[in-house]
């Protein structure tokens, strides 16, 4: 693990109206790592997560994500974006576009790569999360897991130093959990920076290199898996864990 | 489990009932009216060639600039209501309010107050042919509605869509055009062709304007001729199979946009 932080989150908070979502966060994640973070709902992971590509505006404090200051108003986010790939519950893929479509789109455009470059990168990808045969469908056609490794192969389209996972296997029925895991699996063991915020307690504990436990909006715990399962020391993570295990 | 599809139905204006493509009844409402419309038509012009032949004879030029102008006006009114409609849902505080107020004050005045005010407003700066006149005058009225039915299609795309888009780099205006209008579109197109029917219905209205049209050519055939009833209800007739057949033509679109759910 190198000691350059990618992502710096510092002493970041966000309001909704009356309510903090993030209160004083701070989070240096390092190229390569993979982190998850952990909490009870309503305690601002997807808001932290959502914030490391502005898709939440941040109301105070800074957030540097491969050198550049996204919270600086100079900056320009969709190059920055470029480097982030972002996987959502809801999956989220374009259902005017075949799978293969989807795929291509945003290298083609904002690449501008050649369509004939971009199709045979988007097959490669499909190949990698098992769907090679639904390259020319539409997503309505597709399972939930499947529409969600098709939408982890958009990400990893623009070729990204850093994917985000919010709650992918959230929405999903049990038994297409494990494909979608699999596939996220298989990308942190290829060096990936992972940051995910999930339930997947197995997926954690077997993938993580640090695990981040929020609540009310705080980092109140952070360490590797082993530590976090084995001795959880603040209680509310002890009173969490013991709910979920 | 899949993703839930929302459908969407915008409420319909004053245009017309579009048949469904999934209907494959051959009596429907549709069919009935065209059918009774044609063979009023050609019953009328067989039983009494006079006056009611020569009428249709001399209606053709009306028929052609009531077409003339619906399609200009249509065209016109896309850009108007697109950009409407994108500037009602803008968050930008000044586009905002521009695009708000025009909509607001064109749906308190009516389509005929409007065309008389249009009309001699523009007559006080340029001198304009009566037909671009009338045309300005409807487009600037039915952009507001257009504006409208623009921003609830728009606004009935999931927001995840934009998410996604903007989370692989695209800009806001390729999101516009790449992500949301594409999809849009389904939504927008019933209550978009059935504004196109009401403008062409409601084209009648710029007669009063020394246009030509359909109505017009009736009213001037029967005020030479006297034929007051025979001329307006071929007018009617003629109009009723019109709009009968532009509503089928939006349905057969709306079909053709379905393609990619199951």
């Amino acid at each position: 693990m190198t000691t350059n932080p990618i992502i710096q989150v510092e002493n970041v908070y966000k309001f909704f109206g009356q309510l903090t979502a993030l209160n004083d966060v701070s989070l240096n994640i390092s190229s390569g790592e993979k982190v998850v973070i952990l909490g009870p709902s309503g305690s601002g992971k997807s808001t932290l997560l959502r914030s490391i590509n502005r898709l939440e505006k941040i109301d105070k404090g800074h957030i540097i994500v491969d050198g550049q200051n996204i919270t600086a108003p100079e900056c320009n986010i969709n190059t920055v974006r470029q480097e982030l790939g972002m996987v959502f519950q809801s999956f989220n893929l374009f259902p005017h576009k075949t799978v293969l479509g989807n795929l291509v789109m945003a290298p083609m455009r904002l690449k501008k790569m050649p369509k004939e470059e971009a199709e045979a990168i988007a097959l490669e990808l499909l190949k990698k999360v098992g769907i090679s045969d639904k390259a020319h469908v539409y997503p309505a056609k597709l399972s939930g897991g499947q529409q969600q490794r098709v939408a982890i192969a958009r990400a990893l389209a623009m070729n990204p130093k850093i994917m985000l996972f919010d709650e992918p296997t959230s929405a999903l029925d049990p038994e297409m959990i494990g494909e979608v895991l699999d596939v996220m699996t298989s990308l942190a063991k290829e060096g990936m920076t992972m940051v995910c915020v999930t339930h997947e307690m197995g997926f954690a504990r077997e993938v993580a290199d640090r695990l981040v436990f929020m609540d009310h909006g705080e980092i109140i715990e952070e360490g590797t898996p082993e530590e976090f399962f084995t001795n959880p020391k603040h209680p509310r993570l002890k009173q969490f864990l013991e709910q979920i295990l | 489990m899949s993703v839930e599809k929302k459908e969407v139905r915008i409420a319909v204006t004053d245009g017309m009932l579009i048949p469904s493509g999934k209907d494959k009844n051959v009596i429907t409402a549709w069919s009935i009216s065209l059918i009774f419309a044609i063979c009023s038509i050609i019953y009328l012009c067989v039983k009494n060639p006079d006056p009611y032949l020569d009428i249709l004879k001399f209606l053709p030029d009306g028929i052609l600039v009531t077409f003339q102008v619906t399609i200009s006006a249509i065209l016109l009114t896309i850009p108007i209501g697109l950009a409407t409609g994108m500037g009602r849902l803008s968050e930008n505080r000044i586009i905002n309010l521009v695009a708000s107020t025009y909509v607001e004050i064109i749906r308190g005045i009516p389509l005929l107050v409007q065309l008389f005010f249009i009309y001699y407003a523009i007559g006080e700066f340029v001198q304009l042919p009566d037909l671009t006149a009338a045309i300005i005058a409807m487009s600037v009225c039915y952009g507001a509605y257009m504006g409208e039915v623009f921003r609830a299609g728009i606004d009935a795309v999931d927001s995840g869509q934009a998410e996604a888009a903007r989370s692989l780099g695209f800009n806001k205006t390729e999101t516009m055009f790449m992500v949301i209008l594409p999809q849009a579109w389904r939504t927008i197109l019933p209550p978009v062709g059935n504004e196109f029917i009401a403008l062409l219905k409601d084209s009648s209205l710029v007669s009063i304007l020394a246009v030509s049209e359909l109505l017009r050519r009736g009213r001037e055939y029967a005020s030479v001729t006297f034929n007051y009833f025979e001329c307006y209800l071929m007018v009617a007739l003629i109009y009723l199979v019109i709009t009968l057949l532009l509503s089928k033509a939006v349905s057969i679109m709306e079909n053709k946009l379905n393609y990619y759910d199951d």
